[in-house]
């Protein structure tokens, strides 16, 4: 392994962090709906801009804009699921929609509004958030980074860390994934699954809005700066199979370093369709993906 | 999903009526656009209108596949894409006539939505729409990136058709009328039925006959095909293709038509495309808040009134009739 491969295994190991924040979320709200969420890049966008502005327009320091990020994007993922998601499992009797096709369709305009309500509002223009620390460069063996995305790397574990932990050991973290088991049979446990759905879409909309946070001083604020992050995520789930939350971290830093290789040794137009390509094979060939369950019907 | 669906033979004949009236309703619109040209000479206003024909096309060719047989695709755009680029790339390289094109562009993007078809045909709900999404993404990138034969985002110059604007807007509208008809005498058949049992229960529909490989492939191949000619004769029209006719963003504009219209109604897809497309062309004008707003109507659309305006102006004539 020669220099150049150990800092590209590096680069793209930390863009697979930032893909996590992404796609834990993403998976969380498969576990629990069934339905993947078309708006989830919305909620990195308004990460991104909330930290940016907050920094610049009122001179907040850094390491409160960070959480205010977070305060946000949950804010907005819960308004959402209130909004937005009951009709999937509460009141469902006559349809004009299929249940899948309401879901498509509405995170999809969400999607829409959300990304063209900014650009009208704000402005269209790009905004780079301040980063968190001012060293410009980190040299470490062959590995050459920035101070803030090393920092950030850090931050970002620490945040999957605790996260992977509250759904594994909390009470609640133990009712969310009870509810993606078994809806019927979490609500006749006694567990509140509205709740539960409730508190997935916060996470999810909070860390979604942590990553656009992070990463608003490499990749500016824009209205449609979360399109891409999105569509890696839902690479990610796929791989990683559709609901699974380990799933989603080891296919997020899979698809990181695969990225990081195959634009310097496969082709650079192309970087970004070969998780899509990715995608589709998983999705015909191996739809449960390399740790979910079955998913597809026959 | 389906509550207490009436007997078989009592929901053929519904059907067929329910298919009947939506039919003649489509067609006095369609008469209506034949006879705006009388009133309107702006040629920046028949544009328009041209422009919303070509998106009724597609509102109703994604409405065969995704409104009747419940497949729910997000590439139409990107099959009007490959239609536009197969005559485009025809007509560059190898001097091909038109017409001739045009009708390459179908066979080319039936045959796509064919082969994409067959390759979905297990996949349900969210993982169908992620799949066609990477696929329209991979062929977008791909046309812009294979910058050698497409040029890439500059766009490829396509000829036009020694026609003026009056001619084009009575071409595009002959090209609707004719698919409207087609799509009403499929669905006025059994194959009408035999897609929306599929869609509303495909294993129900399997069970008792339906060859729901065979349809669902054709729903896929006929909406393609029909998005294919869309996207070639707006190739001649504008006399320019690019990427951009294949964007997401074009998906979520004929996916806004059609919910907006009510999706699963053979009308209202078709008026939708009108007046979605006219009103954006006037919001712009006024302040550019038009993606904003039909954004929001597709939101609100799905979540409180689900069968779109058709349902909305189904009831009130039910209201004025017991009035």
């Amino acid at each position: 392994m020669s220099a150049i491969d150990v800092d590209l295994a590096v680069n793209g190991f930390i863009t697979g962090l930032f893909y996590a924040l992404m796609a834990i979320g993403l998976s969380l709200i498969f576990g629990i709906l069934k339905i993947v969420n078309f708006a989830h890049g919305e909620f990195y966008m308004v990460g991104a801009y909330a930290y940016t502005l907050v920094a610049l327009a009122f001179g907040v320091p850094v390491w409160v804009a960070l959480p205010i990020a977070f305060l946000v994007g949950a804010l907005v993922g819960w308004a959402t699921e209130r909004t937005l998601m009951r009709p999937l499992y509460a009141g469902y009797t006559s349809w004009g929609l299929m249940r899948d096709e309401y879901a498509v369709i509405v995170t999809f305009g969400l999607s829409l509004f959300l990304i063209n309500l900014v650009d009208k509002v704000i402005g269209p223009y790009a905004y780079r958030g301040p980063p968190l620390v001012e060293t410009s460069r980190v040299v470490l063996g062959p590995v050459l980074i920035s101070g803030h995305r090393l920092l950030a790397a850090g931050i970002a574990i620490a945040v999957i860390l605790v996260t992977a932990a509250l759904i594994k050991w909390s009470f609640w973290g133990q009712q969310i994934r009870a509810v993606s088991q078994n809806r019927l049979g979490a609500s006749l446990a006694g567990i509140d699954t509205a709740k539960a759905s409730a508190i997935v879409f916060m996470l999810s909309g909070g860390l979604a809005a942590f990553a656009g946070a992070l990463l608003s001083p490499v990749i500016n604020a824009s209205p449609d700066v979360g399109i891409f992050p999105a569509v890696k995520s839902y690479i990610i789930v796929v791989l990683g199979g559709m609901g699974s939350v380990p799933g989603a971290i080891v296919a997020s830093l899979l698809l990181g370093v695969i990225e990081s290789f195959g634009a310097v040794y496969l082709s650079y137009q192309y970087r970004d369709a070969f998780g899509l390509i990715l995608l589709m094979l998983f999705l015909l060939f191996r739809p449960q993906g390399l740790f979910g369950e079955k998913g597809r019907e026959v | 999903m389906t509550q207490a669906s009436p007997a078989p033979a009592a929901g053929a004949q519904l059907t067929t009526t329910k298919t009947t009236v939506e039919f003649r309703a489509a067609l006095v619109a369609m008469a209506i656009v034949a006879l705006i040209p009388l009133g309107v000479s702006n040629p920046y206003w028949l544009g328009v209108l041209i422009v919303s024909m070509y998106f009724a096309i597609l509102a109703g060719g994604w409405n065969l596949l995704a409104g009747y047989a419940g497949q729910f695709s997000l590439a139409p755009a990107t099959f009007a894409m490959i239609g536009a680029y197969t005559t485009g790339l025809l007509g560059t390289y190898y001097n091909v006539p038109p017409l001739l094109g045009i009708a390459a562009a179908i066979v080319v993007s039936g045959l796509v939505g064919l082969v994409l078809g067959r390759a979905v045909l297990r996949l349900v709900g969210p993982y169908l729409a992620l799949t066609t999404l990477s696929f329209a993404e991979i062929m977008r990138l791909v046309a812009s990136n294979t910058i050698d034969i497409t040029r890439g985002d500059l766009g490829l110059g396509v000829a036009g058709l020694p026609i003026g604007r009056l001619a084009w807007y009575y071409l595009f509208l002959a090209v609707l009328v004719v698919l409207l008809i087609l799509f009403y005498l499929l669905l006025r058949s059994k194959a009408g039925l035999f897609l929306q049992a599929i869609r509303d229960d495909e294993v129900a529909a399997r069970r008792a006959g339906v060859d729901v490989v065979f349809w669902k492939t054709a729903a896929f191949t006929l909406s393609a095909a029909a998005s294919g000619l869309a996207g070639a004769l707006y190739a001649h029209f504008a006399e320019l293709v690019t990427p951009e006719l294949g964007l997401i963003a074009q998906t979520g504009l004929i996916l806004s038509m059609a919910v907006i219209g009510g999706m699963g109604t053979l009308a209202g897809p078709l008026v939708a495309a009108f007046l979605v497309y006219v009103l954006s062309e006037w919001l712009r004008d006024v302040g550019g808040y038009q993606l904003v707003v039909f954004a929001a109507l597709v939101v609100i659309f799905a979540r409180f009134f689900r069968e779109g305006l058709w349902g909305l102006a189904k009831a009130a004539v039910r209201r004025w009739r017991q009035a």
